[in-house]
């Protein structure tokens, strides 16, 4: 129970100093169609934030926000304590840097084909200036800790599905980011290795990574999630501890979405 | 060069850089090469701007194929993925390390079966500076016909000539676009690299 408390506390005070991200007030359309509309969440120093909800619904973009991938229309943004948007003007002086301490893993992992599983590891590495003996050693102990040191200088084509998303992880670990950022992981892989790849996210979690996952996982958002949130036609419906969200949602709509992914699994 | 750079322009985010090489694209891709010979060589000497034969046909053959060039560069670029750009960017590489890094490689791979078939054919297109009296071979087996009268003979062994050129161009070329699919290191400081990640995974896995 004061676990749940605890859990509780830091997502009703957006305003503690651990934030590593802080999002508010974020609208976003394309094509004039509002896709986020005022939306805003707070991930704080070695939480997991899981968003969950339809597809079409928001919660890719609102994931691709805080790297600004996707810019927002309007947005006030802090990543790092640091303010990168505010209104509708991007104010981060270093995209790249921001970037860098911001990882990524892509639902279609997005490796570059025409580079081995260790080079892809490297390569942002090299290009942020750290040495090529010294991002060798980062790149083999991190393709250890996903458990492909013995497939590290096979090309992606030549990985599975699984493999090559836990490349991926490897791949945004590079550069030490403050938070890992996942849109879907494990949709586009077979039960087999989306068993791999939530593996070596629960890992991670329980090494205190801070991470922001967008996920139809609904069993695995329960287990390692500190806050789940709802997103449902670009706005946050519900959010709260995943035994709140999950277990006894207040919201019809959540419920419902509930009722029908339960019974499509 | 000048295809890769009008190819970059084409695929810019700036109507006013792609229009430029758009336009420059579809007037040399639809008019002759032939025509385009006679124009620097025939045609500017007439304007006052006396090209040599060499510079002449150099620069025909320049404008022309670049023209071509850049058509394959460019939907090679646009052929790579757009996850590739983000996954890059999200990386926090820059655009300029985004494109040297991860688009141009990729590019380059299925750039290359069509640019064998045009460097061979600029290669052959030499012929056509014929009409210009280069000192080419197509000249030449013209001189040497009217000295011997044997236009059979002569010109099957001009024939030759050329295919004993091209044929081991577009065969080195095919080699190399083995090579790269196959996935072998072509510099040799990417070897070094591969051989050091080798070495370190194989004590990493024992």
């Amino acid at each position: 129970m004061s676990e749940t408390a605890a859990v509780d506390a830091t997502v009703s005070t957006p305003a503690t100093q651990d934030a590593v991200v802080r999002i508010e007030n974020l609208s976003k359309s394309f094509d004039g169609r509002m896709v986020l509309d005022n939306v805003g969440l707070t991930v704080d120093h070695r939480k997991i934030l899981a968003i969950i909800g339809q597809s079409g619904g928001g919660k890719t973009t609102l994931l691709r926000c805080v790297n600004l991938l996707e810019r927002p229309d309007n947005a006030s943004m802090e990543v790092m304590g640091e303010t990168v948007f505010a209104g509708d003007r991007l104010v981060c002086g270093d995209l790249a840097k921001l970037r860098r301490s911001v990882g990524m893993v892509f639902q279609r992992f997005n490796l570059f084909p025409h580079l081995t599983a260790v080079e892809n590891v490297m390569l942002a590495q090299l290009r942020a200036g750290i040495a090529e003996k010294e991002a060798l050693e980062r790149a083999v102990q991190l393709l250890c800790r996903v458990g492909l040191a013995h497939r590290g200088v096979a090309y992606p084509e030549q990985l599975s599905g699984g493999e090559q998303q836990r490349v991926a992880i490897a791949r945004a670990l590079a550069l030490r980011p403050s938070v890992l950022l996942f849109d879907e992981p494990t949709s586009s892989l077979d039960p087999e290795s989306t068993g791999e790849v939530l593996r070596v996210m629960r890992e991670l979690a329980d090494d205190g990574m801070t991470m922001i996952l967008v996920t139809h996982e609904l069993p695995f958002a329960r287990d390692v999630a500190d806050t789940v949130v709802f997103v449902d036609g670009g706005r946050i419906v519900e959010q709260g501890t995943p035994a709140e969200v999950l277990g006894n949602p207040r919201e019809p709509r959540t419920k419902a979405f509930l009722a029908s992914s339960t019974a499509s699994h | 060069m000048l295809g890769l750079a009008l190819a970059l322009l084409r695929v810019s985010k700036h109507r006013v850089m792609r229009w430029p090489a758009a336009i420059y694209t579809e007037l040399f891709k639809n008019v002759p090469l032939l025509a385009i010979i006679f124009v620097t060589y025939f045609g500017l000497a007439s304007v006052g701007l006396r090209l040599g034969v060499f510079e002449a046909g150099s620069l025909s053959l320049v404008v022309f194929y670049a023209a071509y060039l850049s058509e394959i560069f460019r939907s090679a670029i646009s052929g790579v993925h757009a996850g590739q750009q983000e996954a890059s960017e999200a990386l926090g590489l820059g655009r300029v390390s985004t494109f040297t890094h991860v688009i141009f490689p990729q590019a380059l791979r299925s750039a290359l079966p069509g640019t064998n078939t045009m460097f061979v054919d600029l290669l052959k297109s030499t012929s056509l500076l014929v009409t210009i009296s280069a000192a080419e071979l197509m000249s030449q087996g013209r001189l040497i016909t009217s000295a011997t009268f044997r236009a059979l003979e002569v010109y099957l062994v001009i024939a030759a000539i050329y295919f004993v050129l091209c044929y081991p161009l577009s065969q080195g070329l095919l080699w190399l676009e083995r090579r790269i699919r196959a996935g072998v290191p072509l510099t040799p400081g990417r070897r070094r690299r591969l051989r050091a990640a080798k070495a370190l995974l194989k004590g990493a896995v024992a």
